[in-house]
């Protein structure tokens, strides 16, 4: 995250600037009362704070309510004020997979132009692909409560509320205008007075502007009985003129009192003249690639040089017409010329008709400059303007357009962070490097400073930085990594083992991440993890069952020796049930089941043992005794059930019928049997708990067997 | 793919919510026109964990439904497990928490969805930690939780006493966890654990599972765990099952120890049955595109799954036959299991 690698200012990977706001204030309501002690604080999930408040201990020693400690969480920082985290959630889930698909687009471009030397990857369809990929983002901002739009269209609203703007759409629509719409570069200014229409609002609230100026009169113009009265009528109409919102002017023009029907005869000339104006605003040439139904003005897609000389020359013959003279309203008469000066570009006029330098920028494209192509001379028209329109403090859409015009990637990646976040940077980093070599360049060099990462990758691995750190959206963030050649699969790893396995959902996410890419390591070791964490809470079975997945035999052997301790003291008749589910989990494959393998055959000994009780006679009591010796003779039989085993075996050895154990059987548990009577003098020898005699009575009865079945041999 | 077999062409509508869902269904239906689901939250912010009725309005003005919240019940841990009886106009919840307790709700639909907690376990010794699933008896006073601690518990409850009585049916001190429960008959259920295990009790007799089908059948390949099992009422000898790896399989209790692979794991030899990799968190018999002719099909044969994964596939699954499958390439699987439900309604 940027800020968080902030303790050096060297070693910082985000530079970030040193006029620091004003700090900021966070109450902790921790309601102690005893005074504190001690502070402790901690990152928590997202931008949370934990503070763990102790207090101090009372002196009498007496314990109290308010004594002890408390752990509140602290949010820091509000966020976006124009986006709810929540619509931040969908933005960023929204934009995965019009990244994951750019990326893999690329790839494919890539791989083809290796093989064909000659072309550029960036032909063909290239450019659709990185328009698909803006458009797809694009729809992603729309705000999501959109005002309701009026049935019937009042004349009196000069201005329609759509959606709410944002800032955030603002500035991707700006990147996507210059950036991915590189070949279609002539009808920039046209789109540069489309987006400032939509967006002007914006900047209403830090600066005025002409959006503000239009919606305080439009108060005002409920009461206004003459409106061609009001010097604030053609104030706000000649700033609507500038910035070419040529819809609003006529529908205000039309407003004027001169084309009521019981003032027509007196003002027939006025009304002439307010009426020619609208019809020249309404003619206006402009270069445009499509005519959206409803919006004025004459389109070429052409630069249509002829028709704007003829317009001008109307405009002309317009202005030194002697109908002017014959005007007898005062306010008309000046507002109409002062709208004519502003159609003919007249710089002071245009001047004092806009608000702010972007408005003025915007009026001398229109007026002062028209049908301009391309982006000469935009950066030094940009300047001028500023100067003639300084501003106290810019906002952050105004930095990122002098980026942009400027033609300085690194000043728009440094607007974007500063002013929009890592999602921006990370995303918009696709449209800078789309058609720009040099852009490309700077953003995919390797930077010693970096250590070894591209500018590109390091902006993708701050955003999946961010993303990792809250808990709804953690699992988004690996799309974001795998796309980071240098750093991006150790991160990945990293963060998928960091995942908590308390949660079975969220441990068979990260499995299901890892299996996406191959990352089997990583499975087993978080299935180690979260075998240790089940063994731990007592549930066995679980604890088994991630260990035997991950193919953990140590760990497998090491609990076994645990479980034994258990099944010594617990497995008998009756709970038996409890173990007969993990014993069928263990399964028979000794592989999978480690040290655990013992267990299963015990369940069969102990089975069939069970139905010689229950008086199958013969047939269970040769199974029993098939399962017993393969049990003495196994290694995995740990050396502490061998007296317990024959103690429970001594009805097979005394079995009435015919010994049940021949001569070569009987000698190997006798064998068994002299090497447990060694090892009880080893310190380390953990006795069973059987009756003391049961050695002996074993003895007796494997000596008793050994002689019938001598005999019977 | 075989979109066009079905009568009714699959719409699928998403409805994002800025919350995680933990849980969500569908409850019965007050009049045809009136569609209720009770949904369980979890606020990622704000750490709060809720239940809500919603009432689905799956015709407004706009195009895809929209949820109105009607009432909303705050729990005290998020929720694990949210099982509902069809009792109409008020059907009873249960929903199942991670902190280990267990809540009865009430709703009555016709007063705006008003919702009520009938009653609560939530003493220790209950469950050790989580509950990892519940099932309420259909039309019952009767609800049955189990967890990873290897506790089986049946609790009981009569309308209007608060404090619910449990009867422990069986504790496995956890040598052996359960992750999945429903009810077969008013007296049996069946449990699903690690290792692709099923047990089937029955609460008449005491001391365990009264049959096991063996977990780990799936030995050498990659085992798991059952999500979800489901019973068909007119075929209560099989267990449906779905877990880990995008396996689903049936279990008939009349056969041997064999299960009946639907997709995914011990599958080997035939690609096709491959429907997805991912967990397999819900299944249920597909009681809704063939109603009628459930009576045709063989009683050996499994009739059509219904199921979703966690990696967006809603599908219906025919012993035999190709998928009716849908991808959504939607990562977020609460997503994918509201549209289970949603897609139900229009079935």
């Amino acid at each position: 995250m940027p800020g968080v690698s902030s303790d050096s200012a060297r070693g910082a990977l985000v530079p970030l600037s040193p006029e620091s706001p004003a700090a900021a204030v966070y109450p902790l309501r921790h309601g102690l009362k005893s005074p504190i002690s001690r502070l402790s604080i901690s990152w928590s999930r997202g931008n949370s704070l934990r503070v763990s408040v102790f207090a101090a201990p009372s002196s009498d020693g007496s314990v109290n309510d308010g004594d002890g400690g408390k752990v509140v969480e602290v949010k820091l920082g509000g966020g976006d004020g124009e986006i709810s985290e929540a619509h931040w959630r969908r933005i960023a889930y929204g934009s995965v997979s019009p990244f994951a698909l750019l990326q893999s687009r690329k790839n494919a471009v890539f791989s083809l132009s290796k093989f064909s030397m000659n072309s550029s990857p960036y032909d063909g369809d290239w450019w659709d692909y990185i328009m698909e990929y803006s458009k797809d983002i694009n729809a992603l901002l729309v705000n999501q409560k959109s005002a309701s739009v009026p049935v019937l269209d009042d004349p009196k609203s000069v201005i329609t509320k759509g959606e709410e703007p944002t800032s955030l759409k603002a500035a991707w629509e700006l990147l996507e205008m210059f950036y991915a719409e590189k070949p279609s570069h002539s009808w920039l200014p046209e789109r540069l007075v489309d987006w400032l229409a939509d967006y002007d609002s914006l900047f209403s609230g830090t600066h005025p502007t002409v959006h503000s100026k239009l919606v305080d009169f439009q108060k005002e113009l409920v009461n206004l009985q003459v409106v061609e009265d009001d010097p604030k009528y053609w104030e706000v109409m000649s700033s609507a003129l500038a910035v070419g919102w040529l819809n609003i002017v006529v529908k205000m023009l039309r407003l004027h009192g001169s084309y009521r029907l019981d003032q027509l005869s007196n003002r027939e000339t006025e009304n002439g003249l307010v009426e020619a104006v609208a019809v020249l605003i309404s003619k206006m040439p402009r270069m445009r690639l499509e005519h959206e139904a409803g919006k004025l003005g004459e389109c070429y897609k052409a630069k249509p040089d002829f028709a704007w000389e003829k317009w001008r020359g109307q405009i002309n013959k317009l202005d030194s017409s002697a109908f002017w003279f014959q005007c007898a309203h005062q306010q008309t008469r000046e507002g109409l010329r002062s709208m004519l000066q502003i159609m003919l570009g007249n710089a002071n006029s245009l001047c004092s008709a806009t608000y702010n330098w972007i408005e003025l920028y915007i009026s001398h494209f229109l007026y002062m400059r028209p049908l301009t192509v391309g982006l000469e001379s935009m950066y030094s028209l940009a300047q001028k303007s500023i100067q003639l329109k300084p501003m106290a403090s810019a906002h952050r859409l105004m930095g990122l357009i002098i980026g942009i015009l400027g033609e300085n990637t690194e000043v728009v990646l440094a607007e974007c962070l500063k002013g929009f976040g890592p999602w921006m940077v990370a995303h918009a980093i696709e449209l800078l490097t789309a058609g720009s070599d040099h852009a490309e360049m700077l953003l995919h060099e390797e930077r010693q400073n970096l250590g070894g990462i591209s500018i590109e990758e390091l902006h993708r691995l701050v955003y999946a930085q961010v993303l990792s750190s809250f808990p709804l959206t953690w699992q988004i963030a690996p799309i974001y990594l795998i796309s980071c050649m240098k750093h991006g699969m150790v991160l990945l790893q990293r963060l998928l083992s960091k995942q908590p396995v308390q949660d079975n959902q969220l441990l068979l996410k990260s499995i299901e991440i890892c299996r996406l890419y191959e990352l089997h390591s990583v499975t087993s070791n978080i299935m180690k993890i979260a075998g240790v964490h089940h063994w731990k809470h007592g549930r066995k079975g679980s604890g088994v069952f991630w260990l035997q997945q991950a193919r953990d035999e140590y760990r497998l052997n090491r609990i076994a020796l645990q479980l034994f301790d258990s099944v010594g003291k617990t497995i008998s008749d009756e709970s038996f049930k409890q173990w007969e589910g993990l014993i069928q989990l263990l399964g028979s494959d000794s592989k999978t089941a480690g040290g655990l393998e013992f267990l299963h055959k015990y369940r069969d000994f102990k089975k069939s043992l069970r139905q010689i009780h229950d008086g199958k006679a013969t047939d269970s009591a040769r199974q029993a005794v098939e399962s017993l010796i393969s049990l003495m003779k196994n290694p995995s039989t740990p050396q502490r059930f061998w007296l317990p085993l024959l103690y429970d075996s001594l009805k097979l050895l005394n079995w009435k019928e015919r010994p049940l154990l021949n001569v070569s059987q009987t000698n190997l548990l006798l064998n068994k049997l002299q090497e447990l009577s060694m090892a009880r003098l080893r310190p380390d020898f953990i006795e069973s708990e059987l009756p003391p005699q049961a050695l002996n009575s074993v003895r007796l009865a494997l000596g008793t067997n050994l002689g019938r079945a001598i005999l019977e041999e | 793919m075989a979109f066009a077999e079905s009568q009714n062409p699959l719409r699928v509508h998403r409805i994002p919510q800025s919350r995680y869902i933990d849980a969500v269904r569908w409850l019965s239906p007050v009049s045809p026109s009136d569609r209720f689901a009770a949904i369980a939250y979890f606020d990622a912010d704000t750490n709060s964990p809720s239940i809500e009725i919603a009432y689905v309005d799956p015709n407004p003005q706009s195009s895809s439904p929209t949820l109105t919240p009607q009432s909303s019940w705050t729990s005290p841990s998020r929720i694990s497990s949210l099982k509902t009886a069809h009792s109409t106009p008020q059907p009873l919840l249960a929903a199942a928490t991670f902190s280990g307790s267990l809540h009865i709700l009430a709703s009555d639909l016709i007063n705006g969805g008003v919702m009520e907690s009938e009653a609560t376990v939530s003493e220790l010794g209950f469950h050790s930690g989580p509950v990892s699933a519940v099932d309420l008896r259909e039309g019952g006073t009767e609800c049955v939780s189990v967890g990873e601690d290897g506790r089986v518990n049946l609790v009981s409850f009569v309308g209007d006493s608060s404090k619910l009585s449990y009867r422990r049916i069986f504790d496995a001190n956890g040598l052996v966890g359960y992750t999945a429960v429903k009810w077969a008959s008013p007296s049996e259920f069946a449990t699903g654990g690690y290792g692709f295990g099923i047990q089937w009790w029955d609460q008449r007799t005491s001391g365990g599972p009264v049959l096991q089908f063996k977990g780990n059948w799936c030995q050498g390949k990659t085992s798991g765990i059952v999500h979800s099992i489901d019973i068909h009422p007119s075929r209560k000898h099989t267990c449906l099952a779905g877990g880990s790896s995008g396996t689903v399989f049936a279990w008939d209790r009349r056969a041997a120890q064999q299960p009946i692979v639907l997709s995914g794991a011990g599958t080997g030899e035939a690609p096709n049955s491959l429907l997805s990799e991912s967990e397999v968190w819900e299944v249920q018999y597909d009681r809704y595109t063939r109603r009628s002719n459930i009576s045709n099909i063989s009683s050996t044969r499994i009739l059509p799954v219904m199921i979703c994964s966690e990696d967006g596939i809603l599908a219906v699954i025919e012993q035999g036959k190709q998928f009716l499958k849908h991808n959504y390439y939607e990562l977020d699987r609460t997503i994918a299991k509201v549209e289970t439900y949603i897609k139900r309604s229009h079935c």
